[in-house]
C-alpha cells in the first residue's frame, strides 16, 4: 500500500497531500425482546485525499482505490479553488511507524454465534429479571479499522484501531408509564471485555423497574454530586467543546474569552484531554494527522491553559500541536475533536461532599449530552434526592443544563479518586458521530446547578 | 445486472435473497469563518445481501463491488445464527409515481456553489458585520438497484441538492448561534431566501428578554415542532409497538391528540428528501396516515415487524421509520398565534432534545433559540431557560395549529403549533 500511495502522492501539485486509506471489518448482533433482531458483517474500504493550496483544502473521498492519482488531483484541483491566502500548519517531524494491535481476545477470531450467545445470556437476564420488563435492547457491535496514512513531508504509519462493545437496554412499562435503564461496556480492546458482564445485565434491568415508581426531579436550582461518569460528560461537554481552538482561530472574540490565563474554574479544578491513556476509546499512538498524541491540560488550578490542536490552528495561533485532529473514517477530513476527557482529582470523599447539603441531587451515569458553546446541557440516567445531608429517593428525567463559565466557577468540591469507565457512546460535531471518546473523573460538586424539569 | 448475479449466487444455498446496490457522486463547498474553507468531491459505493437459510435471516455488506462471492457468503454464514424470518419476500410490484431526480442539479457546478456561499455570507454580514458565518453548499447524483428472489427488481436514479447557513455572534459571554438550511432532491432552492431567513432569526435575537419560571404558552415554530415529533417517530414505530416499548401499543383507535391534529407518513411528496418509489425492501411506497382527527390510525412496519406484529408492511423498510413526515394545517395564520399569546415563549430550536427517556414523550431540553412573547409581540431573545414537558400531554393541549405548514428539513412538513402551557426553568 505505501508505494501505492507514495506513487500518487507525487502527482500532487498542492503545498500539502495526505492520503489515508481504510479497511474496516465489522459484525454485530442485537437482540430486541425475546427474538434475535439482526445479525451481519460488515466490510468497507476507503479513502480521502487531503490536500493544501495557498490556505484552502480540497478534499476526494473513494471507494474504488483503482486509480489514487485520479483522486490525488481532484483534491489539488478542488482545492485550488479555495486557495486565496498563504498555507499554514504547524511542524511536526516526518515518522515511518508501522503499528499493529495485540488483543487478548481477538474478536475477530471469534465466531457470529458466539458474539450471539454472549448477549443472549445477558437478554435473558433482563427479560426474566421481572414481570414489569416489557422488553429488551441488547446491541454487540465490533470493527477493527485499519488505518494507512501517507503524506508529502514523509510520514507514514500503519495503524489498527479494534473496538468491541456492548449496549443493555432494559425497558420496563406500567401502564402508560415506560422507562428504561441502560448499561454498556466499550473499549479499543479485546472480546474479553464484553463477556461476564450479567451484572450490568440485571442492573439495566433493576433500574428501569426502580425507575417506574420513581417521581421525575422537580425542575430549580441544587446543589448537584456528579458521579465520576457524569463528571467526564460534564467536562466533555460543558467545556471541552470550547477548548476545540477551532472554534477559536479564526474568531477574535472567542479569543478574547478563551485567551490563555485566563481564569475560568474555581481553583480545584483541572481539565485534561489525553489520547495516551491505554484501552480507552479515544487512545491512538497518532491522530489523523500523523501527530503523536499527548496529555494535554486544559485548566490547571482553575486557570486556562490550554487547548486542542489540530496543524492548521496550532500554526495559525501560534501554539504548538497537540494531536487532536480526528476523523469518524476515510468519509471524513479531520477535525479538531477530543481523545479522553477528565476531570483530575481532589481531596474530598463522598461523605464530605453530601454531608452539608440540606437539599440537592446526587446525580448518576448519562445517557447524552450537547453543547452550543457557553450553554450545556446533558442528561444523567438517574438521580437520587439528597436531603439533610443523605441519600433519598430516587428521581427520574434528570437533566442538567447552564453557562460553563458560571458553572465552572460554582464548582466547590473534587472526590480524591478518578475513575474513566470503560462505557459506550461516541461524540458528533460538524457531521461527524459518532467518534469514540473516553471521559471520566473524580465525584464533583457544584453549587447553584439548574435541573430541568417540571 | 449487478443485484441479480448476487440473488443467483446466493440461492444456491438459500431459499430467500435480497439484493442491492448503490454508487453515488457528490460535491460540497463549506464555509468557515466568513471564508471558503474546502471543496470536497465524493465517489462511494456499497452493496447489500440478505437471505433466507431454513427460515433464518442473515445480513452482509461491503464497499467493494467487486466482491461479489464475499458478500454472499458472509450473509450465509450470518444466516446460520440468524434471526427467525416472518415474511416472504415481496414478488414485482409496479410503484407509484414520485419525481426525485432533477437533471438541473447535474448542471451545477463548483463554482456555482461557491457563488452562492459567497452570497449568503454577504447578505447576513450586511445585516451585521459581527456575526462571523458558515454556509455551505452540496449536491449529488446517486443510482442504486435492487433485486430479490421473489422476482421484484428496480433501478432508480436520484438527485439533491442543499444549502445552508449558520452564523455566530459573541457578545461579551453571550454567544448567540441561529441560521436556517434547506435540502431537498431538487436544485430549485432561493438562497438569498435561506440567507433572510437566517437573518430574521438574528433581528429577532438583538435583545435578551428575562423571563420568569413557570407554566406558559409556548408557539412552536416547524423547526421547534421537533422538539414533539420525537416521540412520534419512536412510538409510532411499529417494532416498538409490537414490543411494547411504545406508549401508544395497543390505542389503534384511540384518541390521543386534540381534533384539530392529523400526522401522516409521505413518501410521495415530489422531491422531498425521505422520497422514492419504493422502500429498502422493494415494497411500494403509500402515504400511511398516523394520527387523523386526533385518532391513532397506523404505525409504521417494515416486512419482518409486520410479520411478527400481524400487521401488512407499509413500505417503511427495513426499519419502521418514518420517510417524511407531515402535519396537517390548521386554521390559525401565525402571526394571531403571537398575537393572542400575553405572555409566552416562541421555540425554535432546542439543545439535549433525544436524551433521557424520549420514547415516554418526556422532554426536558435547554431553548437554545427561542423568544419572549410579551402582549403579543416577540420582544427578544431568551436565555438560560429550560422547557419540559410531555409530548402525548401537549398533543392534548394543543391551542392552535397554523394555517400554513413549512418544511422544516428535507423531509418534516409542518405548521406552527401553540400549546396551551409547557413548563418553563429560567435561572
Amino acid at each position: 500500500m505505501r508505494e501505492r500511495m507514495d506513487k500518487a502522492l507525487r502527482v500532487s501539485n498542492a503545498e500539502y497531500t495526505e492520503i489515508r486509506i481504510e479497511s474496516v471489518n465489522s459484525s454485530w448482533a442485537s437482540f430486541r425482546g425475546e427474538e434475535l433482531d439482526s445479525i451481519g458483517s460488515s466490510r468497507t474500504l476507503g479513502g480521502i485525499v487531503r490536500a493544501l493550496v495557498k490556505g484552502g483544502w480540497g478534499y476526494a473521498t473513494f471507494n474504488d482505490l483503482s486509480d489514487l492519482e485520479t483522486r490525488v488531483r481532484a483534491a489539488c484541483q478542488s482545492a485550488s479553488l479555495v486557495g486565496k491566502e498563504e498555507s499554514k500548519l504547524a511542524q511536526v517531524e516526518p515518522v515511518v511507524d508501522l503499528l499493529t494491535a495485540t488483543l487478548e481476545k481477538d474478536f475477530r477470531e471469534v465466531p457470529l454465534s458466539e458474539k450471539k450467545s454472549v448477549i443472549e445470556a445477558y437478554n435473558k437476564i433482563v427479560l426474566g429479571y421481572d414481570d414489569k420488563i416489557e422488553t429488551s435492547n441488547i446491541g454487540y457491535s465490533d470493527s477493527f479499522r485499519k488505518v494507512w496514512y501517507g503524506n508529502s513531508e514523509g510520514t507514514y504509519i500503519e495503524d489498527d484501531r479494534p473496538d468491541v462493545g456492548v449496549v443493555i437496554s432494559a425497558t420496563a412499562r406500567e401502564g402508560d408509564n415506560v422507562q428504561r435503564g441502560f448499561e454498556s461496556v466499550a473499549g479499543s480492546a479485546g472480546f474479553q471485555i464484553v463477556e461476564g458482564q450479567q451484572e450490568k445485565a440485571e442492573a439495566a434491568a433493576r433500574r428501569a423497574v426502580d425507575l417506574l415508581c420513581a417521581p421525575p426531579v422537580t425542575g430549580g436550582k441544587y446543589t448537584v454530586i456528579m458521579n465520576p461518569k457524569l463528571a467526564g460528560v460534564f467536562a466533555h461537554e460543558a467545556f471541552g467543546h470550547l477548548s476545540e481552538s477551532d472554534f477559536v482561530y479564526e474568531n477574535e472574540r472567542m479569543k478574547e474569552l478563551m485567551v490563555l490565563g485566563k481564569r475560568l474554574g474555581s481553583d480545584i479544578l483541572n481539565i485534561i484531554d489525553d489520547g495516551t491513556i491505554q484501552g480507552l476509546r479515544g487512545t491512538h499512538k497518532y491522530d489523523d494527522e500523523g501527530v503523536k498524541t499527548r496529555k494535554n491540560y486544559l485548566i490547571k488550578d482553575g486557570i486556562l491553559v490550554g487547548r486542542l490542536h489540530c496543524r492548521e490552528t496550532a500554526a495559525k495561533m501560534s501554539e504548538q500541536p497537540t494531536g487532536n485532529a480526528r476523523a469518524i473514517g476515510y468519509k471524513h477530513q479531520p477535525i479538531v475533536r477530543m481523545t479522553n476527557t477528565y476531570i483530575d482529582k481532589g481531596d474530598a470523599t463522598f461523605e464530605d461532599m453530601i454531608r452539608d447539603v440540606k437539599q440537592g441531587l446526587f446525580a448518576v451515569d448519562m445517557v447524552g449530552g450537547q453543547t452550543s458553546m457557553e450553554m450545556f446541557t446533558f442528561s444523567a440516567a438517574y438521580g437520587y434526592m439528597i436531603r439533610d445531608g443523605k441519600i433519598a429517593e430516587l428521581v427520574r428525567d434528570v437533566v442538567l443544563t447552564g453557562n460553563v463559565f458560571e458553572t465552572l466557577m460554582n464548582i466547590d468540591m473534587m472526590g480524591d479518586t478518578v475513575e474513566c469507565p470503560p462505557a459506550g457512546g461516541g461524540c458528533g460535531k460538524g457531521g461527524q458521530s459518532p467518534l469514540p471518546v473516553g471521559f471520566g473523573g473524580p465525584y464533583v460538586r457544584i453549587q447553584n446547578l439548574v435541573v430541568g424539569g417540571r | 445486472m449487478i443485484v441479480s448475479r448476487l440473488i443467483e449466487k446466493a440461492m444456491r444455498k438459500a431459499q430467500g435473497a435480497q439484493a442491492s446496490l448503490g454508487q453515488s457522486e457528490s460535491t460540497s463547498v463549506s464555509f468557515e469563518n466568513d471564508k471558503l474553507k474546502s471543496v470536497k468531491t465524493s465517489q462511494s459505493t456499497g452493496m447489500s445481501v440478505k437471505v433466507i437459510v431454513d427460515g433464518k435471516i442473515g445480513l452482509s455488506h461491503t464497499t467493494d463491488i467487486e466482491d461479489l462471492d464475499g458478500v454472499v457468503a458472509r450473509a450465509l454464514e450470518a444466516a446460520e445464527f440468524g434471526s427467525p424470518a416472518h415474511f416472504v419476500f415481496p414478488g414485482l410490484q409496479e410503484g407509484p409515481d414520485v419525481k426525485v431526480y432533477d437533471d438541473a442539479v447535474l448542471g451545477v457546478t463548483k463554482e456555482e456553489m461557491v457563488h452562492i456561499g459567497n452570497e449568503m455570507i454577504t447578505l447576513v454580514k450586511e445585516y451585521n458585520s459581527d456575526i462571523l458565518v458558515s454556509a455551505g453548499a452540496g449536491k449529488s447524483v446517486s443510482k442504486a438497484q435492487f433485486a430479490n428472489s421473489a422476482g421484484m427488481a428496480y433501478g432508480t436514479e436520484t438527485t439533491s441538492f442543499g444549502v445552508g447557513v449558520n452564523g455566530q455572534l459573541v457578545r461579551g459571554t453571550d454567544i448567540l448561534l441561529a441560521g436556517h438550511g434547506f435540502g431537498w432532491k431538487k436544485r430549485e432552492i432561493d438562497h438569498v431566501e435561506i440567507a433572510k431567513k437566517a437573518t430574521e432569526w438574528f433581528k429577532m435575537a438583538e435583545k435578551i428578554a428575562p423571563i420568569k419560571s413557570g407554566d406558559m404558552p409556548v408557539v412552536f415554530t416547524p423547526e421547534g415542532v421537533n422538539v414533539l415529533l420525537l416521540a412520534l417517530s419512536l412510538g409510532f414505530d411499529g417494532k416498538n409497538v409490537f414490543l411494547g416499548a411504545s406508549p401508544i401499543s395497543g390505542k389503534l383507535g384511540e384518541k390521543i391528540a386534540c381534533d384539530a391534529f392529523s400526522i401522516a407518513d409521505n413518501p410521495l411528496l415530489d422531491y422531498a428528501s425521505g422520497s422514492g418509489k419504493y422502500d429498502g425492501e422493494g415494497v411500494p411506497h403509500q402515504v400511511t396516515p398516523l394520527i387523523e382527527d386526533g385518532v391513532v390510525k397506523n404505525f409504521l412496519y417494515d416486512l419482518d415487524t409486520a410479520g411478527r406484529a400481524g400487521a401488512k408492511t407499509t413500505g417503511n423498510g427495513v426499519g419502521c421509520s418514518p420517510t417524511n413526515l407531515v402535519i396537517k394545517e390548521g386554521d390559525t395564520p401565525y402571526e394571531e398565534m403571537v398575537k393572542n399569546t400575553r405572555q409566552g415563549l416562541l421555540v425554535h430550536d432546542v439543545l439535549g432534545l433525544g436524551q433521557g427517556n424520549p420514547i415516554s414523550g418526556e422532554f426536558s431540553v435547554n431553548v437554545q433559540l427561542g423568544y419572549k412573547i410579551e402582549n403579543g409581540e416577540i420582544v427578544g431573545r431568551v436565555k438560560d431557560v429550560m422547557l419540559a414537558g410531555n409530548t402525548y400531554e401537549a398533543l392534548k393541549n394543543i391551542a392552535a395549529i397554523g394555517d400554513r405548514a413549512e418544511w422544516a428539513g428535507g423531509s418534516f412538513l409542518s405548521p406552527p403549533i401553540r400549546i396551551v402551557r409547557l413548563s418553563v426553568v429560567a435561572k
